[in-house]
């Protein structure tokens, strides 16, 4: 059939803040049921976290193409979506993998299609330098309200000089002014589960914003876990009851212009309204999760996981991590705490951007001391102390802080580095830090 | 096909109320685009930064886009566009076609859409000739505007690899210096390498097979890539009511000959003689811009347009430019695939 073969006539449409709409334009029934599923019903797999998530995004209907570029520590993701999309394509699935030149292209790219269908999610995977390539238009699409797109990060070192191929937050961490939802995951589940619920919270038409759920280049990228993969008609049922058809038109069903050029007088409505968009993820994060686990029995989203804390008692050394690092400080906590004879407790976030900042403050308010834990290279004191000692500004009492770094370039922070750090904390607790921050690897304080 | 009264008539989705230059060959182009792209099909078009981009897509002040005074009833009549940096243009446009072919694909939708993206010379064969090449490369199956002013007009005339020798830019300065002594990029030889589907050098000058052109590049196979030589009133300074002229004179002389190629059967040079003797001379083109004042002197009573003395070798080198240039074109004619 030519392109001009198509009688005109009238089309039902709406009108939208966003321009006119004519919602009849795609059928997104016929889109579902192209969908091949990749698993009928619940099982365990055991795979590396690249997989894990390219697992998760293969499972929806809502993602029928997948851009992508190669890039160490997330390579796996592309290749292993590469290697389901060609299989299922000789069962007649629809899906396509697109490779494209360069990360910003992969960015470009990820723009016009979550633009052209504000119904389908569109994701890709991406670290380090890779990321920092996308950034003249990761810029753009947090800004965009394109809450369809998905910027999976497999976190390494973004100071390339030197270079490390390792985990290291400081490529997110970097990009927080990007404007997406910002979660970090640890363990395979958590990847799985997280890379699920992203679109459910960034299509909420209440925020309208990508997210960028992110993981531990090698710590979790490369190795394996078991965990429950879900049926895909499973994850479509509670994905379904969460998101609606979008309520502004995209480039091929609206009458639109997107990506304008404003003035200054009206670039101050536009950055507001975007930052009250992710803002609102606040409220919603929780209900999300809370949903996700009624649901399939799991922990749902969550602004940050914890451990120790006990009702009406607050800790005497509060520590604020991120990472699966976090894990081995929750295998030590305990015994070295009854060593001691202080109650210490722990938080990993989870929400990166926006900072859960007044759960944070609740969660620490009466703690003695707080240790935290950056993980990234940082001008000042950290990111993550920064951003606590933000939080916790507003309380009645000062609480002390402690700034660690630990792990910086992917390093596994070992038993004895929490011990040091920890024990740098117990002095706190009667004489302030030595030190406005302080450096910490393999059991010695740098 | 439609006749060219036919086109004129339709109704364009480029919109009055743009801040570009009073006599911008780009306003030319969109219209003419525009009007053809009124053909039953829903259009949607990509566009990077440039002045085509700032002084079209400027909220609140014009948005100088969109078909009819309201949201056309008919969808096939509806028109959206969307704007991201410099060099995305043609990678939106792919990105764009490729979810409409996918959605088409599976049955999901039965309107047809047509894809088209625009770029100034600076997006696409500077910052952009990466996506450039690789969108091409992919066959997308999409229109590339490529407006060539051979400047970057939009951050104040500076050069680009599209300008051409001897031109005095605001970072090629002709203050005791020549000007811009690099050729230009052989963009029309890159897109075909790349594997366009369709390469046209053409401006709205030469409006039937311009408008012809473009109705051709719908339906291409593979990418076309239309480079519209766009005479910048305010980088290349001429006057008032000349930008046709100079779009012809610059076609004719051999700066940039008209040129339609398509894959498989070859290309057409038109109004541009292989003979340098049948040919305008360069100093009437030269005459006519100030961003060649160093190389030439116009005579106010006459009008003859003469070489400064001491340019005189350095006209002589661009005529031998000029002649490299047109046989350059006719060559890529040949190229069958």
């Amino acid at each position: 059939m030519s392109t001009l073969d198509m009688a005109p006539g009238a089309s039902p449409h709406v009108a939208t803040p966003g321009g006119e709409m004519y919602p009849d334009v795609i059928d997104l029934a016929k889109v579902k049921a192209a969908h091949l599923p990749l698993y009928t019903e619940r099982e365990s797999a055991t795979t590396d976290g690249n997989t894990a998530a390219a697992m998760a995004v293969l499972q929806m209907w809502r993602c029928l193409i997948y851009p992508g570029f190669p890039i160490t520590p997330s390579t796996k993701f592309i290749e292993t979506i590469a290697a389901k999309v060609g299989a299922q394509q000789a069962m007649g699935g629809r899906k396509r993998v697109k490779l494209l030149e360069a990360e910003h292209a992969v960015a470009d790219y990820l723009v016009a299609a979550s633009a052209a269908c504000r119904d389908l999610v569109f994701v890709t995977a991406t670290s380090s330098v890779g990321l920092d390539h996308m950034t003249e238009t990761t810029r753009s699409l947090g800004a965009s309200g394109l809450g369809n797109a998905m910027i999976v990060n497999v976190y390494r070192a973004t100071a390339n000089f030197p270079l490390c191929i390792e985990g290291d937050p400081s490529d997110t961490l970097g990009h927080r002014d990007d404007g997406f939802i910002q979660l970090c995951c640890r363990g395979k589940q958590q990847i799985y589960d997280t890379v699920l619920q992203a679109p459910v919270l960034g299509m909420h038409p209440e925020i309208l914003t990508p997210t960028m759920p992110g993981f531990y280049g090698l710590k979790d990228s490369h190795r394996n876990a078991r965990f429950t993969v879900e049926s895909d008609a499973a994850i479509h049922a509670w994905q379904d009851k969460w998101i609606k058809p979008c309520p502004l038109p995209g480039l091929l069903n609206g009458d639109t212009a997107m990506g304008n050029c404003v003035t200054s007088r009206h670039f101050q409505g536009f950055k507001i309204n975007q930052k009250r968009r992710i803002e609102k993820v606040i409220d919603i994060l929780p209900q999300v999760g809370a949903d996700f686990e009624r649901t399939f029995g799991r922990p749902g989203l969550a602004f940050f996981d914890e451990a120790g804390f006990e009702p009406g008692a607050a800790p005497d050394i509060a520590v604020v991590s991120m990472g699966p690092d976090f894990g081995t400080f929750e295998a030590l906590r305990s015994r070295w705490a009854s060593k001691k004879g202080l109650k210490v407790a722990g938080i990993a976030i989870r929400l990166l951007n926006p900072f859960p900042r007044d759960a944070v403050r609740e969660r620490l308010a009466g703690a003695k001391v707080v240790l935290v834990v950056n993980q990234a290279h940082h001008s000042g004191r950290g990111h993550l102390t920064l951003d606590i000692a933000d939080a916790l500004s507003d309380l009645d009492q000062r609480t002390r802080i402690v700034s660690a770094f630990a792990g910086i370039g992917g390093a596994d922070v070992s038993e004895p580095t929490w011990e040091a750090m920890l024990e740098e904390a117990h002095d706190a607790l009667s004489t302030p830090p030595r030190q406005s921050y302080m450096v910490f690897h393999e059991g010695a304080r740098l | 096909m439609s006749g060219y009264k036919e086109t004129a008539l339709k109704d364009s989705c480029f919109r009055a109320g743009s801040t570009l230059c009073p006599g911008c060959m780009e306003s030319v182009a969109f219209q003419n685009i525009g009007r053809v792209t009124d053909n039953g099909v829903k259009t949607i078009f990509t566009i990077g930064t440039s002045c085509a981009e700032v002084s079209t897509l400027a909220f609140p002040n014009v948005v100088a886009w969109g078909r009819g005074s309201d949201s056309p009833d008919d969808f096939s009549r509806s028109f959206a566009i969307l704007h991201n940096v410099f060099e995305s243009a043609p990678t939106l446009a792919e990105a764009t076609r490729d979810v409409a072919d996918v959605l088409t694909d599976i049955g999901a939708m039965k309107r047809p859409v047509q894809i088209l993206s625009a770029s100034g010379d600076g997006g696409a064969l500077a910052i952009g000739l990466r996506s450039l090449l690789h969108t091409i490369h992919r066959r997308a199956r999409i229109t590339v505007i490529v407006l060539v002013n051979e400047i970057f007009a939009n951050t104040g005339f500076q050069y680009s690899p599209a300008t051409m020798p001897y031109a005095d830019t605001s970072t090629t300065p002709a203050e005791g210096t020549p000007g811009n002594l690099n050729p230009p990029l052989d963009y029309l030889h890159l897109a075909i390498a790349a594997g366009a589907g369709m390469v046209a050098q053409l401006s709205p000058a030469h409006g039937k097979l311009f408008v012809k052109t473009v109705e051709r590049s719908l339906q291409a196979d593979g990418t076309a890539v239309i480079f519209v030589p766009a005479p910048c009133i305010s980088g290349w300074k001429f006057e008032d009511g000349q930008t046709i002229e100079l779009a012809l004179l610059g076609a004719r002389s051999g700066v940039f000959p008209a040129f339609v190629w398509e894959r498989g059967k070859g290309g057409t040079v038109k109004d541009c003689a292989m003979d340098a003797a049948e040919r305008p001379d360069i100093l009437e083109f030269l005459g006519m811009q100030r961003r060649f004042s160093h190389m030439v002197v116009k005579d106010k009573k006459t009008g003859e347009v003469k070489a400064r003395p001491e340019r005189a070798q350095d006209i002589e080198k661009l005529r031998a430019w000029v002649q490299s240039n047109v046989e350059r074109v006719y060559g890529l004619g040949q190229l069958m695939k």
